[in-house]
C-alpha cells in the first residue's frame, strides 16, 4: 500500500467526507446494537437468568407461556430420566395494585416450587416456602417498593406482601416477581387450578433421551434460547433491529463503492502511470482496496467508539440500551467488510485503465 | 550485442468513421545501446502512438516490438507488463509525478513495484537524487518543486529502473530554454553512460542538439533528416 498510505496521509482532506459518513454509520449501528441488546435483555433477561436448559411447552404454543397449559403428567416422563431435573413453571403477566394506594406494578409473575432447582438462593427458598408473598426483581426496590408493601394481583383478590428482592431481571419488558407455584395457580386459576402450570423447566440430560420423553409426554421441547422467541415482541424487535442494521451496512457499502468509483475515475491517469511503470492490476487493486479498507476501519473504529460512548451515556436512563462488546465488534467488522465489498465494485475500472493513458494517448 | 529496442514492420490504424486511418505504416526502427534517437513530426503524425507501441503500452495491428531480445507481440498482457517493468522506463512531458509522494518516494515506488528490498531501494534513490543535484529536495512534494526540478525527478525515477530502453515524450516542452538544455543533457549523458537505448519525441532544439539520430515521422514512416548529427551504431530506418 505504498501509494495508498501516503495518499491518505497527505491528501487527508479528500477522504474526510467518506470517513465522516462511515463513522456516522458506525455510530448509528452501535447505538442500534446497544438498543437491540437492551431490548433483548429487557425481553428475556429473566428467563436467561433462570438456571434451566430447556423448556417443554404445550404443543402449538410457540414457546408462549400464556398459550401453554400443562399438568403434572407432563412431568413424569422427564422425571424418570437419570440426571434430569424437571420442575413445573408458571408464568403470566399481571398487574399488581398497591393496597396502600401507591403506584401499581406490571409484573411478569413466575410461579416456582420453593425447593426446585429454579430457586438458587437459600433466603429466596425460605421466603417462598413460608407464607405466600412476592420476591421481586431488585430494580423495583430502586423504584421505591419496600419489603412489607402489599399488592393485590390481577383482579384475583389475592393480596400478597413483598418478602424481598433478588436479581431476577425482566421478561416481556416487565420486571419479574416470584411466587410459590401454588400461589401462582391461585392467582391464575382461582380455586380450580387443578395442578395446571405453563411449562416444564428442565436441567441436565442429553438431547435424545429428552426428545423421547417429550414425545411420550406430548409436549414441544425447546432450548432456553429457542424459548426466547415466546417473549412478547421479542421476534419483532430483533427482526426490526436486524433489518435496520442490514440496511445501514448496505448503505455504507454503497457509499464506499460510489466514493471509490469516483476516486478511481479521478485517478485514471495515475493508474495508467503505475501500469506504465510495470505495476500489475493486482498491485494497484491491493493498494487501492487496502487504502479503502484502512480508511473504513479507522472511521468505523471512531464511529463505534462514539456509539459506545452514546450508549454508555444513555444506559441507566429510560432507554433500554446496553453495551455489548461482541455486538460492537460485529458492527465494526461488518462495516469494514461492507466497505471492502463496496470498493470491489470499482476494481473492474482499474483493470480497464490502459497504460497508454500515461502518455496522454486515449486508447 | 542485440539492440535493446527493435521495431519491425509496425502497422497501427485507428477507426476514422467507416474507415480506418493508418497511423504507423510498416514502420521499422532499431535503437542501439546508448543511442539517443529523436523523432519529430507534425501534430497528429503518430509520434505518441509510436512511443506507446515501442514502450509496450499498446499493441500494434501487426509487426513486432522486441525489447531486450524478447519479442513482445505474442506475450500475454501480464508478461508484457513484466517486460516493461524490467526493461523500459518513461519520461513524460509534464513529469507525471504522483502528487502525494515526495521526490525520494517517487523513486522508491519503482523498487516497491519490483518487489525490491526497501533499504536497498532507499539507498539507490538517495544516490540518484544526489547525482542529479536534488538531494536537498528529496522530501518535497511535487507541488513544492519547480518545473525543472519535477522533470529531473521524473528522469531520476526513470533511471531508478536501470532500464535498457528509455522512452521520452516531449521531455523539455514545458521548460524554459536553459532548463530544457539541462534536462536534454541529463538524458543524453545518462543514455551514453549507462548504455540506455533512448527514443525521444520532441520538437525542441535542446533534445535535437544531443540526438545521435534525428528522424522525422511522416505519413506513418520514419525518414532521416538533414539535421541528424551522428550515428554511433548502424540503426536502420525504413
Amino acid at each position: 500500500m505504498f501509494v495508498g498510505l501516503r495518499d491518505l496521509r497527505r491528501g487527508f482532506r479528500r477522504f474526510v467526507l467518506l470517513g465522516v459518513v462511515v463513522a456516522l454509520v458506525g455510530l448509528l449501528s452501535t447505538v442500534l446494537s446497544g438498543l437491540a441488546t437492551g431490548l433483548v435483555t429487557d425481553g428475556i433477561s429473566g428467563l436467561r437468568t433462570l438456571p434451566l436448559e430447556r423448556l417443554a411447552f404445550q404443543p402449538g404454543s410457540d414457546a408462549t407461556f400464556s398459550r401453554s397449559t400443562l399438568r403434572d403428567e407432563a412431568l413424569v416422563p422427564f422425571a424418570d430420566i437419570d440426571g434430569v431435573e424437571a420442575t413445573p413453571l408458571g408464568a403470566s403477566f399481571v398487574n399488581a395494585a398497591s393496597s396502600a394506594g401507591g403506584p401499581s406494578l406490571d409484573l411478569a409473575l413466575f410461579g416456582v416450587e420453593a425447593d426446585s432447582f429454579l430457586v438458587t438462593r437459600d433466603d429466596a427458598r425460605a421466603a417462598l416456602a413460608g407464607p405466600p408473598g412476592l420476591v421481586l426483581a431488585s430494580e423495583l426496590e430502586d423504584e421505591g417498593v419496600e419489603v412489607g408493601d402489599r399488592y393485590t394481583l390481577g383482579g384475583s383478590e389475592v393480596e400478597l406482601p413483598v418478602l424481598g428482592f433478588t436479581y431476577a431481571g425482566t421478561y416481556g419488558h416487565a420486571p419479574i416477581g416470584f411466587v410459590a407455584l401454588d400461589t401462582w395457580q391461585r392467582i391464575q386459576f382461582g380455586a380450580g387450578a387443578d395442578g395446571r402450570f405453563s411449562a416444564v423447566a428442565l436441567r441436565g440430560g442429553d438431547g435424545a433421551a429428552l426428545d423421547g420423553a417429550a414425545e411420550s409426554a406430548g409436549v414441544d421441547l425447546l432450548t432456553k434460547s429457542q424459548a426466547y422467541a415466546g417473549s412478547p415482541g421479542y421476534s419483532a424487535e430483533t427482526m426490526t433491529m436486524s433489518l435496520i442494521r442490514t440496511f445501514l451496512l448496505v448503505i455504507s457499502a454503497l457509499v464506499v463503492g460510489a466514493f471509490f468509483t469516483v476516486l478511481t475515475v479521478q485517478r485514471t491517469r495515475q493508474i495508467g502511470l503505475l501500469k506504465a511503470m510495470g505495476a500489475t492490476n493486482g498491485y494497484i487493486a491491493r493498494d487501492s482496496v487496502g487504502q479503502m479498507a484502512l480508511l473504513v476501519a479507522v472511521a468505523s473504529g471512531v464511529g463505534v467508539a462514539g456509539g459506545a460512548l452514546v450508549v454508555a451515556l444513555l444506559s441507566g436512563g429510560d432507554a433500554p440500551v446496553e453495551l455489548d462488546l461482541r455486538a460492537m465488534a460485529t458492527v465494526a467488522v461488518s462495516l469494514v467488510v461492507a466497505g471492502v465489498l463496496g470498493s470491489l465494485a470499482a476494481l473492474r475500472r482499474i483493470t480497464q485503465v490502459e497504460p497508454a493513458i500515461a502518455l496522454g494517448v486515449e486508447p | 550485442m542485440t539492440d535493446p529496442l527493435v521495431c519491425t514492420d509496425l502497422v497501427v490504424t485507428y477507426p476514422d468513421g467507416p474507415e480506418r486511418r493508418v497511423i504507423l505504416d510498416h514502420l521499422s526502427l532499431r535503437v542501439a545501446p546508448g543511442e539517443v534517437v529523436v523523432v519529430s513530426g507534425d501534430s497528429g503524425a503518430g509520434k505518441s502512438t509510436l512511443l506507446t507501441v515501442a514502450g509496450l503500452l499498446r499493441r500494434s495491428d501487426s509487426g513486432e516490438v522486441t525489447v531486450a531480445g524478447t519479442p513482445a507481440s505474442g506475450l500475454s498482457e501480464r508478461a508484457r507488463t513484466a517486460l516493461r517493468r524490467d526493461h523500459i522506463a518513461f519520461v513524460y512531458q509534464s513529469a507525471n509525478l504522483l502528487p502525494s509522494l515526495t521526490a525520494i518516494e517517487q523513486l522508491q515506488l519503482v523498487g516497491h513495484i519490483r518487489g525490491q528490498r526497501a533499504a536497498a531501494t532507499r539507498q539507490r534513490a538517495r544516490d540518484l537524487l544526489v547525482d542529479l543535484g536534488l538531494d536537498a529536495r528529496a522530501h518535497q512534494l511535487p507541488a513544492q518543486l519547480s518545473g525543472g526540478e519535477r522533470q529531473r525527478v521524473g528522469i531520476a525515477r526513470a533511471l531508478m529502473a536501470s532500464p535498457q530502453v528509455l522512452i521520452a515524450d516531449e521531455p523539455t516542452a514545458s521548460l524554459d530554454p536553459e532548463r530544457a538544455r539541462s534536462v536534454a543533457d541529463l538524458l543524453a549523458d545518462a543514455a551514453h553512460a549507462q548504455g540506455i537505448a533512448t527514443l525521444v519525441v520532441s520538437h525542441d532544439d535542446a533534445p535535437l542538439r544531443r540526438a545521435d539520430r534525428h528522424l522525422r515521422l511522416d505519413a506513418g514512416t520514419l525518414l532521416p533528416t538533414s539535421s541528424t548529427t551522428s550515428s554511433t551504431t548502424s540503426p536502420t530506418t525504413s
